[in-house]
């Protein structure tokens, strides 16, 4: 039960919260760049949120398998060259991002195949903008992400699994999918004003992303303020200013505050 | 086939003309992400340098040898390996930026940015060219983010470079320093930009 | 045949010569700088350790040993790095606890520190949070670091709006009521896990992971 409160305050801050685009500014050459059409963005979220899940799941078992000290592959290869004890420490995250971006690259060519294969009209819309999404920021990033959670954390139990690191991958690109049809949205209707002719084009997108950007972080706190009502509470509770019995709280009729010491 | 750029004309069109954020825009993600203050962003200019000019070098020197299928694994490959060292690098030496980068040295990997220097110029000019090349859009990438750090660390905290400029009765603009600040300056910025090459364009117009 | 070795293999060469060198050169780097990123992070907490523990801030003349905490609760295990500080001559100085929850926009860490017993609290530094800046970013300034220090543990830290009064009372940064109160929250939490397995009894075993009980 707890791991899918867990799943689920992952996925709502990875798709709303700190939106990708939004909040981490991943994947901004496509927003400002693809979001002119309703249909487009939203064929370009979904081929890349399928990307991103695929790298993720690829990324994941990579780092978890090979690349970390004390992972069961190299372990195993490095114990036909080394003494047993230094074959178990083999750190190999150096090769990380080469690892990642290579696996990325893998995805979109899987990817490339299985839309060719199985949607030629909308493998001819793409274009260009398919193998295109092998440079879009969001992918690395999400890998980035996972990696942070799975090597040099402090604690084993800290370390993600892969439901979870599915899960940010995922609800990211969701999340992606979603900022990109916004502001597609926005944009159809955007021809139909009288934009500056410095303005026009990339400028205004990004002028409304940033209002979007205001919009979204109404979002903040969210997720912990579920993580606090949900979660089986501590024995300790945060520190709320009701418990203490020896002051109370009130709020009187202009709404300020006041304190009264009850003996 | 037309004549390739000499060195010196690389140089300068990476500065302003052919400038990679606001011309080219490319590498936004960095631009956004990182120019919350002067030093994050100077770092980064830094470290893109660094990658790009390594880069250059190395794909300049063994450009003869590239085949047209393999090329972007080549590129990449030379890439992840560059970011990787200078991401170490700063890890090492300058352990609280990279905390505050955290994983946008990394995503330096794919920045279209580099890729695009080493597909145009690169693999097929020399070394010393493709050298000026790096350097001058270097020097542009880092024109146009200390523009924005700037802009954004003025007016979002009063300090440039972590010394106070404005008054202590400034009223922080927060939002500067947040992401929202990030699109709304370089959304501003781009369309100052564009204004100024259509006032020179038509200039020009006029004298001819 | 031969076609087959010209297009893939033989192009694969400059690939595989360039993945061998740039490996070499990693692991180059990977065996010189990781020490020196180890030694940074481990630094990072250190220095800050005898600002935390009462009486002299001479990191030279304290020694500190690390071992880890692990309690059991709610079904969970939970983990607490904690420093013991001692004075060179083996009086304890001081505890210092690394602790971690959840705060208005994402994770706090702090470090506690607590005097030699266990009772007092006499630290309180921030090592990393990503709450909102110029509002629950100010839990990082000193002054209202400053307002645990001399609170005693055996009760909790209550987070009060307008001024605290003494005893237990935290007074709330204005405009971030919810960071103040999970900064409180994340020390009472971690005071009240960790001070029954904090005063060692007599002369310390060893230095690194203690058994769970």
């Amino acid at each position: 039960m707890i791991y899918f409160i867990d799943i689920m305050l992952i996925a709502l801050s990875a798709a709303l919260i700190n939106n990708f685009v939004l909040y981490y500014f991943v994947g901004i050459c496509p927003f400002v760049g693809v979001s002119r059409k309703v249909e487009m963005a939203l064929g370009m979220g979904f081929a890349v949120t399928f990307v991103i899940s695929i790298a993720a799941f690829l990324s994941w078992s990579i780092t978890t398998m090979v690349l970390i000290p004390g992972a069961p592959v190299s372990s195993f290869i490095a114990g036909f060259f080394l003494p047993a004890e230094a074959a178990a420490n083999i750190d190999l995250t150096i090769l990380c991002y080469i690892v990642y971006i290579f696996s990325i690259a893998s995805s979109v060519q899987f990817v490339e195949m299985y839309v060719r294969k199985f949607f030629p009209i909308l493998y001819r819309s793409f274009g260009v903008f398919l193998p295109l999404i092998t440079t879009n920021c969001a992918i690395l990033f999400a890998c980035l992400t996972i990696m942070s959670h799975v090597v040099g954390v402090d604690n084993p139990e800290d370390a993600w699994d892969l439901g979870r690191a599915i899960a940010l991958a995922f609800f990211g690109g969701i999340g992606f999918t979603i900022a990109i049809v916004i502001m597609s949205g926005i944009r159809e209707e955007l021809e139909l004003c009288d934009v500056p002719e410095p303005f026009r084009d990339a400028a205004i997108t990004l002028v409304i992303g940033g209002i979007l950007a205001i919009a979204f972080m109404g979002f903040t706190g969210v997720d912990s303020g579920i993580r606090k009502a949900v979660m089986p509470k501590p024995e300790i509770q945060a520190a709320d200013s009701q418990l203490n019995a020896d002051a109370f709280v009130y709020v009187d009729m202009k709404g300020q505050e006041g304190r009264v010491r009850i003996p | 086939m037309a004549d390739l750029p000499t060195a010196t004309e690389r140089f300068i069109q990476g500065i302003l003309p052919e400038n990679p954020v606001y011309r080219q825009m490319l590498g936004l993600c960095p631009t956004l992400a990182v120019t919350n203050g002067m030093k994050p962003a100077l770092t980064m200019a830094c470290s893109v340098a660094f990658v790009l000019l390594c880069a250059n070098i190395v794909i300049s020197l063994i450009r003869n040898l590239l085949k047209p299928h393999l090329r972007i694994v080549v590129f990449t490959l030379t890439i992840a390996t560059f970011v990787t060292i200078a991401d170490r690098f700063l890890a090492a030496y300058l352990f609280q930026m990279s905390k505050t980068l955290g994983p946008y040295i990394p995503l330096i990997i794919v920045n279209c940015l580099i890729i695009c220097r080493c597909e145009v110029c690169a693999s097929k000019q020399s070394v010393f060219t493709a050298s000026a090349d790096a350097m001058g859009q270097a020097l542009g990438f880092g024109l146009a983010l200390s523009s924005i750090a700037a802009v954004r660390e003025i007016l979002g905290t009063g300090m440039f470079f972590g010394i106070r400029v404005l008054p202590e009765a400034w009223p922080d603009w927060v939002i500067m320093v947040l992401p929202p600040g990030a699109f709304l300056t370089l959304g501003l910025l781009l369309g100052l930009v564009n204004w100024l090459g259509m006032i020179k364009a038509r200039r020009a117009g006029n004298d001819a | 045949m031969s076609s087959f070795k010209n297009s893939n293999l033989a192009q694969a060469w400059l690939v595989l010569v360039l993945a061998t060198v740039f490996g070499t050169a990693l692991a180059g780097i990977q065996s010189k700088l990781s020490p020196v990123i180890e030694a940074n992070k481990v630094r990072e907490t250190m220095e800050k350790i005898p600002g935390l523990v009462p009486g002299n801030a001479d990191s030279d003349n304290l020694v500190v040993t690390s071992r880890v905490i692990d309690i059991k609760k709610n079904g969970t295990q939970k983990f607490y790095t904690v420093y013991d500080v001692a004075l060179k001559d083996g009086s304890p100085a001081g505890h210092v606890a690394k602790a971690a929850g959840q705060g208005y926009a994402d994770k706090i860490e702090v470090l506690i520190g607590l005097d030699a017993g266990g009772d007092t609290i006499t630290g309180l530094f921030v090592l990393d949070q990503k709450e909102t800046p110029g509002l629950g970013n100010k839990i990082i300034e000193k002054p209202w670091r400053d307002q645990f220090v001399n609170k005693a543990s055996a009760g909790q830290l209550v987070v009060v709006k307008g001024g605290a009064g003494g005893g237990y009372e935290i007074d709330a940064i204005s405009g971030a009521t919810i960071s103040s109160r999970s900064v409180a929250g994340i020390v009472n939490t971690t005071i009240a896990d960790i001070k029954p397995r904090l005063v060692l009894p007599g002369k310390k075993e060893n230095n690194k992971t203690e058994e769970t009980q």
